[in-house]
C-alpha cells in the first residue's frame, strides 16, 4: 500500500510540474490525461484536488455547490475524507524481523484535541492480528479464588460498565532514540501512544464475583492471539483502577486493539493492557513469563535490570512544529504540544526556544484529565529566528520531566524502554524542523 | 464388617448428598451478579498453561538435549540460527555471556533470562512462531534442554524432567531488582538554567526513517519559504549526496528491502554493520557492479538490478549509496 502510495503521488507531483508550463488551455487536458492515468487507484481523487484547485476559488463557485451530493447511508459506515489519505498508521520496517511481531505508530502530528481515533491507535502485535469470533470467545478467571467462572461476551457485558478517557504508550515509545537521534519525523519518535475513551467492568468487580482467597496476591492476564501472551499483575493495581474493557471511543474495541475485549491498566505500560483476553489466573507470585523478563525489563549500565518498571512517567513533546509540520511563514503562531503521566495528572508544561536555557510556562487547553493526553499551547511571534524547541511536562505528583542528559547518567542506554526525557526540536530560519538531542 | 443393612446404608447416601448439594449451593452463591457458568476442571486444564519458576503449572513429561537438537534444526533453526545465533532480526538464543554490562549489551536466553521456566513456558505457548501450541509436553522439554545446552547450562547427554527442572539455574537468576522510579530529579528551573555556549546538538541520522509522506510537505515549504537559499560549490555536493540518498531510500524500500530487509537469499541486512563490513571494504564500484550485473557469492545470490531490470543505472547507484551509508 505504501509502496503504492509513493509511486502514485510521484506520478501526480510530475504531471503538476508539467502542466504548470502548459498554456492554461491544454492544461485541463492534460490533467484529465493524468487522471484517466490513474484512475481506479484511490489516488484519482488527488489528482481531482488538483485540478478542482483552478476554478473552485472565488470568484468562481465550485463543482460541489453547483451539484447535488450522495445519499444518506451511501457509505453505512463512515470513513475520513479522501483528501485525508496521509493520515494513516505507519512502521519502520527495519525495526523487527516481521511484520507479524512489530508495532504501528499512530500520526500524532495530525491529531487534534486529545482523542485518538480508533482506526489510529497504534497498534502492536506479538503474533499477528488474530481474527476472534466473539460468540466463540470465552473469559476464564481461575487460580485462587473460590469461583472460578467462564464469561461469554453477553455475560461480561452485563456487569455494570464505566468509561474513562486515558492515553495508552508503548514503554518502548522512543526507545530508539536513546543512543542518539535516529527518526526524523514525530510519528516515529513518539507515535507509540493514543489517547482514548474505554469502556468496560471494573477488574475489581470481576474478582469480587469469583472471591479472591487470602493468599492472593498477583493476576496473570493473557490473550487469545498466538503469542498467549501474558502479563502478571500485582493485585493492588488489579483492585485499583484496571478495566476489562469492551469497547472504545464509544463502539466496540477495533480488532486491533483486542476485539473483542482486553484488559487496560491506567497509566502502565501498554504492554500489560492484555489485548484478545481470555484467561485470568489469581495467584500468590508473578509468573515471570517472557514479557516480563526477556523483554520489557530495563536494563541499567551496571548490567543489571529492572522489572516489573510499570509505570508511563511523565511525557510531553511539541506536535506543531514538528518536521511533519514545518513553520510555513513568519508571523504570529500557536505553538501547540501534548504531554501525559502515568502517576495522574499533568499540571504544568514549559516550553524552551533556547534549548533549555530559559523557560515560559505554556497554557494547558481543553480537558484535563489525569492518565490522559492534555494539550498545551503557547503563542509566539516567529520572524524566522532559528530555535532550538523543548517542552517539559510537570506531573501531581511533582515529577518534572528529566533532561536526556539526567536520564543517561542514571540509565545509560541500553534500557530500551522508559525514554521519557525533554524532546528538542531545531528550528531553522528556513522553518524546517529537524530532530536533534543536546549535550 | 460392612454388612450394613440397607436402611442404613440409604440414609448414609442421603447424608452424601446433601453435603454434596449444599458444596454446589455454597460454590453457586459466592457471586453478588452470579453471571457466567462455573469453569470446570477439565475447562481450566485445557487453557491453564502457564508454568512459574517454582514449577507450579509444569506438566509431567521429559526430553533429552540430543532429541531436542533434531527438534531445534527442524522448527527453529530457520529463525533463530543454527547455533542459536539468530538470523536477521530473529532473536538470538545464545551466548552473550558478559556484555550486559557493556555497550553493546547481547540479551540472550543464556545471558539475561533469570529462569528456565520462563523457557519452558514460551516454547510451549508461542513456538514455532508459524505454529504456536503445536508441541507436545515432550517436544517442550526437549527443546528446552537443547537451548540450554546452546547456553552451556546443561552437558550433551542431559535429560531433562519433571523432576529436575527446578534444579536448572539460570546464570543472571539475581540480574533483576524492583522498579525504583523516580530515579531523577529534574529542579525545573526558569531563567539562566545553562550557559548556552555549552550546548552541543546533535542530528538524526539521515535516509533511515521512511519519510515518503514528509517529502512532499517539505517541499510545499521550500515553496513558501522566504529566507534565501544561495548554494554555493560546498552545497551543491551536499545536495548531490542528499539527492542520492532521497532515491536511493525509495529504489531500497520499493525493490532492495524485498531481500536486504530481512536477508533473504544471503543478502546482507540493511544496517548490519559486520555484514556489510567485508562488502565495503571492496569499494563502492564493485557493489554497484554487482548490483548492476549480478552476483554469485559464497553466503547468497545478488540477481542483476535486484531482479528489477526497469530500474535505471542511477537508480541502481543510489540504492547502493544508500544501503552502504546506511551501515556507517
Amino acid at each position: 500500500m505504501k509502496k503504492i502510495s509513493g509511486k502514485t503521488s510521484d506520478l501526480l507531483r510530475e504531471i503538476k510540474a508539467e502542466a504548470a508550463e502548459m498554456p492554461v488551455s491544454e492544461r485541463r487536458n492534460f490533467l484529465l490525461r493524468g487522471l484517466q492515468l490513474t484512475a481506479g487507484s484511490a489516488f484519482a481523487m488527488s489528482a481531482a484536488k488538483i485540478m478542482a484547485s483552478d476554478s473552485s476559488l472565488p470568484p468562481n463557485v465550485p463543482a460541489w455547490t453547483k451539484s447535488l451530493g450522495r445519499g444518506v447511508v451511501s457509505e453505512p459506515y463512515g470513513k475520513p475524507s479522501k483528501y485525508e489519505d496521509d493520515v494513516i498508521r505507519r512502521t519502520v520496517t527495519w525495526l523487527t524481523a516481521t511484520p507479524q511481531s512489530s508495532i504501528s505508530m499512530t500520526p500524532i502530528h495530525e491529531m487534534k484535541g486529545i482523542i485518538t481515533p480508533s482506526g489510529l491507535v497504534f497498534e502492536r502485535y506479538h503474533a499477528g492480528l488474530p481474527d476472534v469470533n466473539p460468540d466463540e470467545h470465552r473469559l476464564m478467571i481461575h487460580g485462587m479464588v473460590k469461583n472460578p467462572i467462564i464469561l461469554t461476551m453477553d455475560d461480561l457485558m452485563r456487569f455494570p460498565s464505566e468509561s474513562v478517557i486515558h492515553f495508552l504508550e508503548c514503554p518502548a515509545n522512543g526507545g530508539m532514540e536513546w543512543h542518539g537521534a535516529q527518526m526524523e519525523a514525530l510519528q516515529f519518535t513518539h507515535g507509540m501512544l493514543s489517547c482514548c475513551e474505554w469502556t468496560g467492568v471494573k477488574l475489581s468487580t470481576i474478582l469480587d464475583e469469583v472471591g479472591l482467597l487470602p493468599e492472593a496476591k498477583w493476576v496473570l492476564a493473557e490473550g487469545a492471539d498466538g503469542a498467549t501472551m501474558t502479563r502478571s499483575i500485582p493485585l493492588e493495581k488489579a483492585l485499583d483502577d484496571t478495566l476489562v474493557v469492551f469497547a472504545q471511543n464509544g463502539e466496540r474495541l477495533r480488532p486491533e486493539q483486542g476485539y473483542p475485549v482486553r484488559l487496560f491498566n491506567p497509566g502502565w505500560e501498554g504492554n500489560t493492557s492484555i489485548k484478545w483476553l481470555r484467561r485470568l489466573e489469581i495467584g500468590d507470585k508473578p509468573w515471570y513469563q517472557r514479557e516480563e523478563t526477556s523483554k520489557y525489563t530495563d536494563l541499567m549500565p551496571d548490567g543489571k535490570a529492572r522489572k516489573f518498571s510499570f509505570i508511563q512517567e511523565t511525557n510531553s513533546v511539541i506536535t506543531s512544529p514538528c518536521p511533519e509540520r514545518p513553520m510555513l511563514r513568519k508571523g504570529v503562531y500557536e505553538l501547540e504540544g501534548i504531554a501525559w503521566s502515568g502517576r495522574g495528572t499533568i499540571k504544568r508544561v514549559d516550553v524552551s526556544f533556547d534549548g533549555g536555557v530559559s523557560w515560559r510556562q505554556a497554557k494547558l487547553k481543553g480537558l484535563v484529565l489525569p492518565k490522559a493526553i492534555t494539550r498545551f499551547s503557547l503563542e509566539i511571534n516567529w520572524q524566522g529566528e532559528p530555535l532550538l524547541l523543548q517542552s517539559r511536562s510537570i506531573d501531581e505528583s511533582g515529577y518534572v520531566q528529566p533532561t536526556l542528559t539526567q536520564l543517561r547518567s542514571v540509565r545509560g542506554s541500553n534500557s530500551i524502554y522508559h525514554k521519557n526525557s525533554i524532546h528538542t526540536w531545531k528550528l531553522d530560519s528556513d522553518g524546517t524542523v529537524s530532530n536533534v538531542q543536546l549535550g | 464388617m460392612f454388612n450394613w443393612d440397607n436402611k442404613y446404608l440409604n440414609k448414609v447416601m442421603l447424608l452424601i448428598g446433601i453435603l454434596v448439594t449444599s458444596q454446589v449451593v455454597w460454590s453457586q452463591d459466592t457471586g453478588y451478579y452470579g453471571y457466567g457458568k462455573p469453569a470446570t476442571q477439565e475447562e481450566i486444564a485445557g487453557w491453564d498453561i502457564d508454568v512459574r519458576p517454582d514449577g507450579k503449572g509444569l506438566p509431567d513429561g521429559s526430553g533429552s538435549v540430543s532429541r531436542g537438537e533434531e527438534l531445534y534444526d527442524a522448527k527453529c533453526a530457520s529463525c533463530h540460527g543454527a547455533f542459536g545465533e539468530g538470523e536477521g532480526r530473529w532473536p538470538k538464543l545464545a551466548g552473550g555471556f558478559g556484555t550486559l554490562d557493556k555497550a553493546k549489551p547481547d540479551k540472550t536466553v543464556g545471558s539475561y533470562w533469570p529462569y528456565a521456566s520462563t523457557l519452558w513456558d514460551y516454547i510451549h505457548r508461542a513456538m514455532p512462531f508459524t505454529q504456536p501450541q503445536s508441541l507436545t509436553i515432550d517436544e517442550t522439554y526437549s527443546l528446552t534442554a537443547y537451548v540450554l545446552y546452546l547456553n552451556g547450562i546443561v552437558e550433551e547427554d542431559f535429560e531433562l524432567t519433571h523432576g529436575n527442572f527446578t534444579e536448572i539455574e539460570m546464570p543472571n537468576k539475581d540480574g533483576f531488582y524492583e522498579d525504583n522510579r523516580p530515579d531523577v530529579k529534574n529542579p525545573a528551573c526558569m531563567e539562566n538554567c545553562k550557559d548556552p555556549k555549552t550546548i552541543t546538538i546533535t542530528s538524526a541520522i539521515k535516509g533511515i526513517t521512511p519519510l515518503d509522506h514528509v517529502a512532499e510537505e517539505e517541499k510545499s515549504n521550500q515553496k513558501n519559504s522566504s529566507a534565501p537559499k544561495t548554494p554555493d560549490s560546498k552545497n551543491k555536493k551536499e545536495v548531490t549526496e542528499e539527492e542520492q540518498m532521497r532515491i536511493g531510500r525509495k529504489v531500497y524500500g520499493n525493490s532492495c528491502s524485498i531481500c536486504h530487509g530481512q536477508g533473504v537469499a544471503g543478502a546482507p541486512i540493511f544496517g548490519d554493520k559486520v555484514a556489510w563490513e567485508s562488502r565495503t571494504a571492496q569499494g563502492f564500484e564493485v557493489l554497484k557492479k554487482h548490483a548492476l550485473e549480478g552476483f554469485s557469492g559464497e553466503s547468497g545470490v545478488m540477481p542483476a538490478k535486484g531482479g528489477n531490470p526497469s530500474l535505471s543505472e542511477q537508480e541502481i547507484s543510489a540504492a547502493v549509496f544508500y544501503m552502504i551509508e546506511s551501515t556507517k
